[in-house]
């Protein structure tokens, strides 16, 4: 998948960094912005990044090591500013985002969690005494859809059901955030229709303040922050949309809810979590929702050839049927 | 000569005088001063507690309606947060308080009060923030009382104080 912008990372990322580790990365080479994943930030460990399938360090220098004795290493202070400027020096204004665990930062980029939880019931109220802190950077790729849009939306068509299986780190959320531009935008196959997107966990639309930061097309209504199950009744209820997209589908309730939404002729389009389709159908409530043929296809993706990479398209007729 | 020794005993008397009641000024704005950082930080309060408003900007914003010099003290500190230089609350407060410290007429002892703000301002949850500026309200009320019970004796002391005194001054010249 390709990169993103070097300004776009120097802009809404390295300013929420503390000064010192934001030194360091003004210092590092912009070449690697290109490939920047994730930045991670442990108190009294080295500063960690990951460009591409490699984790590096980075020492004062702003120079990438393999070496993590000469790395920069983070210290309480790096992170208690860090959380400072993410939080824009009110954590109770994201009081919401810390029970999830994440804050999405302008241009949708997310900065994960780590710390004490303090619980109310089996509910976590907050989080407090940060220790950890993930940087992920989003990306937004455009066309990055095209191989499998052809088998979502077949032409003079309605959409599809579609289910994209891929493990953590395949480039499902890119691509779905394309499909939902794209059907939403409209292609040479079909005129654009309704979408609906349930981002659960601001992932896809990178919702910043309410605001999408992803361009998710022209007819694409956004539920931000709302559970997936409640979120697809809810839609359909009062969204009239054409197609629903949501991100990884898994509880009881979602099971549920995508049997209801194509019940009521509206497609869905979503990914689980699994390498492959046999995984998937280890998983008792994925395999019962498989078998009632909710889906009519499925999309495998893997990092083979880099994030984002098809390695199957299969129809469920064909899968069920021979 | 005695037109001038008349002239230069009239003078020193009214300087003495109005040293004395602007003296006597200053303890009473700072009745007023306290008052407008109290009302300024329920301003605070409603903004957090039913905007969620993040602090720079609800600091901005009670800048906007409240009088100098409490006005400095809310803009200031919202300004620098808002820079996104790496400062944290506590230092822009504190950095803010000596701002305020060297335009006002507060005491260190007002000062102080308002200092508990600075470790515990914007890091915890909304429950816990409202909690936090009803007490600084509370001990800002508080404060505003005792500087309102000394004013009265006070002014008259300082305001007829600097008249006595320029008096006595005129009569140990002569």
């Amino acid at each position: 998948m390709g990169g993103l912008n070097d300004e776009a990372i120097k802009n809404h990322i390295v300013p929420y960094l503390s000064p010192v580790i934001k030194e360091i990365f003004l210092k590092m080479h912009t070449q690697y912005f290109k490939g920047l994943e994730e930045i991670r930030l442990r108190i009294g460990q080295p500063l960690l990044i990951k460009v591409g399938d490699r984790d590096y360090t980075l020492n004062k220098q702003g120079k990438l090591e393999d070496d993590l004795k000469r790395a920069y290493f983070v210290s309480a202070d790096d992170i208690y500013r860090s959380v400072a400027a993410i939080s824009d020096n009110s954590l109770y204004a994201f009081e919401e985002e810390i029970r999830r665990g994440f804050i999405t930062l302008p241009g949708g980029h997310r900065v994960g969690l780590a710390g004490r939880t303090v619980m109310e019931g089996h509910e976590v109220k907050t989080i407090k005494d940060f220790s950890a802190l993930s940087f992920r950077v989003a990306r937004e790729i455009q066309g990055c859809s095209n191989e499998v849009l052809a088998h979502i939306y077949p032409r003079d068509l309605e959409p599809v059901n579609t289910l994209f299986v891929s493990a953590p780190r395949c480039g499902k959320t890119t691509i779905l955030r394309d499909v939902a531009r794209n059907l939403s935008l409209g292609t040479s196959r079909g005129r654009g229709c309704n979408v609906v997107v349930i981002d659960e966990r601001s992932e896809l639309a990178g919702a910043y303040r309410g605001r999408a930061q992803m361009n998710l097309g022209p007819r694409t209504d956004i539920l931000d922050g709302c559970p997936k199950a409640l979120g697809m009744i809810m839609a359909i209820r009062s969204l009239s949309p054409h197609v629903l997209i949501t991100d990884e589908i898994g509880r009881k309730e979602d099971i549920e809810a995508v049997q209801e939404c194509v019940n009521a002729g509206v497609a869905v389009i979503t990914s689980i979590h699994a390498r492959n389709i046999e995984e998937a159908q280890k998983r008792p409530l994925l395999r019962e929702l498989l078998a009632t043929g909710a889906f009519d296809i499925l999309v495998v993706l893997s990092r083979s050839s880099g994030p984002g990479t098809v390695e199957e398209i299969v129809r469920w007729d064909s899968l069920c049927c021979g | 000569m005695l037109w001038l020794k008349t002239l230069g005993a009239a003078f020193i008397i009214s300087g003495f005088g109005l040293y004395g009641m602007m003296g006597a000024r200053t303890i009473s704005n700072r009745v007023k001063q306290i008052r407008n950082i109290r009302i300024a930080m329920g301003f605070l309060e409603k903004e957090i507690s039913y905007l969620h408003t993040p602090l720079p900007l609800a600091m901005e914003r009670a800048a906007q309606c409240t009088a100098e010099p409490a006005r400095t003290l809310f803009y200031q500190c919202g300004h620098i947060l808002q820079d996104k230089q790496g400062m944290t609350i506590p230092e822009a407060w504190t950095y803010s308080l000596e701002k305020l410290r060297s335009v006002s007429n507060l005491k260190d002892e007002d000062l102080e009060v308002l200092k508990v703000l600075s470790l515990q301002m914007g890091v915890s949850g909304l429950d816990e923030q409202k909690k936090l500026f009803k007490m600084i309200q509370e001990q800002l009320k508080l404060q505003e009382e005792k500087a309102r019970q000394g004013v009265e004796a006070e002014c008259k002391i300082r305001a007829y104080g600097g008249f006595i005194l320029g008096t006595t001054v005129v009569i140990l010249l002569l």
